[in-house]
């Protein structure tokens, strides 16, 4: 069910300013999610003035500033630092997206950032991903095929039946659209969200395959497909400009279509 | 350890954007759209209860009062109406691309508002105006 208000240990307390030191340059404010497992206490947002000068122009590079210069203990999940690893993954004023690809000069001059909405927080911006890995292990994302490869090389695709999964296979897995949907907060025990769901399509579409009609079946169930209402918030999220709605939806066309 | 503390959504995640704002719209307008049925069954029952009844209920739903009612719903239908054509276009796989949805979010409110714009002028001009 839709719980709108968060529960009691979730509710977020005042947490403490950390002042730029003057002279500062171009300054920014940030107010960062914290929440540390091992002091019992709720979640609090604590704010941080930065120059901004002394660092990269990206989010991520506040962040790295941040966790170098004033607070060691801010936590959060970074690698590649270029949008292929997924990793940075966040709510970053209020919008899902990757802090190592959002330029601060996109951004105010106050930057709100939190971890990925509704999911359990390990400590400040890390989210527990282990469910939402689990729902895309649940769709079998490899390929299922009784026929042998040929001896001699690969399995072939033409380059119209590569261009058709080019794109869902771009996917990052960082978690911005699922956590972006409001369908994927309320009904994620059951409802596998826009990430699994485009790996599931990303199979179900591939030429190579041959678990269509068992891919079809699996997802034919009232909440795993077809709690998405298109509410779009996925494909409006997507850092690397992929459309799990629309792949929902040819999923749900599929089904109908196979029915005739 | 502890539980671990639910991050927060609702309350951080931004509302104006097209596609939250059009899926909002969406929902109220219909939820709207549902209670005004009150008013037609209300309607219907005073017409099945006999001329003295319906002269009854004739003035009450003729109060100006109803009239801001009408105007309410009339302004749901619109919108409830281009955006339920909206979601069929997108059930047929088309205009899914995020500029599209975008343009289309735009399309649907500069019309529902026009659509509005043209029932409630009937509504108060021609219709509930004198015969």
């Amino acid at each position: 069910m839709a719980d709108f208000r968060l529960p009691a240990n979730s509710r977020i307390r005042k947490g403490v300013t950390h002042k730029a030191p003057s002279g500062a340059r171009e300054l920014r404010t940030f107010r960062i999610y914290r929440f540390d497992p091992s002091s019992g206490e709720n979640p609090s947002v604590d704010t941080f003035e930065l120059d901004v000068g002394e660092c990269g122009p990206m989010v991520l590079d506040a962040l790295i500033r941040i966790k170098d210069a004033v607070d060691s203990s801010l936590t959060f999940r970074r690698s590649c630092r270029e949008g292929i690893c997924g990793s940075c993954a966040m709510n970053i004023d209020g919008v899902n997206r990757l802090a190592c690809t959002t330029s601060m000069h996109d951004l105010g001059k106050e930057i709100r950032i939190y971890p990925l909405p509704h999911m359990p927080v390990v400590k400040d911006l890390v989210p527990d991903l282990t469910h939402f890995y689990a729902q895309y292990a649940s769709v079998k994302p490899w390929l299922v095929a009784q026929t042998p490869p040929p001896p001699d090389g690969e399995r072939l695709q033409s380059k119209a039946e590569q261009e058709k999964i080019d794109r869902p296979a771009a996917c990052i897995l960082c978690a911005c659209c699922s956590t972006a949907c409001p369908s994927y907060w309320w009904n994620s025990d059951r409802y596998l969200g826009p990430a699994a769901l485009l790996a599931a399509y990303r199979w179900i579409i591939d030429s190579r395959d041959e678990a269509t009609g068992e891919r079809l079946d699996a997802l034919e169930d009232p909440f795993k497909l077809y709690r998405c209402h298109t509410i779009m918030n996925c494909t409006d999220v997507c850092p690397k400009d992929l459309n799990p709605a629309k792949a929902i939806a040819e999923i749900k066309k599929m089904l109908v279509e196979r029915q005739s | 350890m502890a539980e671990r503390p639910l991050s927060p959504h609702l309350s951080v995640y931004r509302m104006y954007r097209y596609s939250v704002l059009t899926s909002v719209s969406n929902r109220l307008s219909g939820i709207v759209l549902s209670v005004g049925l009150i008013v037609l069954v209300y309607w219907l029952m005073a017409v099945a209860g006999g001329a003295l009844a319906y002269a009854h209920a004739l003035a009450i739903l003729s109060s100006g009062i109803f009239k801001i009612i009408y105007l309410v719903l009339l302004a749901a239908f619109s919108y409830h109406l281009l955006a339920g054509i909206r979601h069929l276009v997108w059930d047929t796989g088309r205009g899914m691309e995020r500029a599209q949805s975008q343009r289309s979010a735009w399309l649907i409110g500069v019309l529902s508002l026009l659509l509005f714009a043209g029932l409630a002028w009937w509504m108060l001009c021609r219709a509930g105006g004198a015969p």
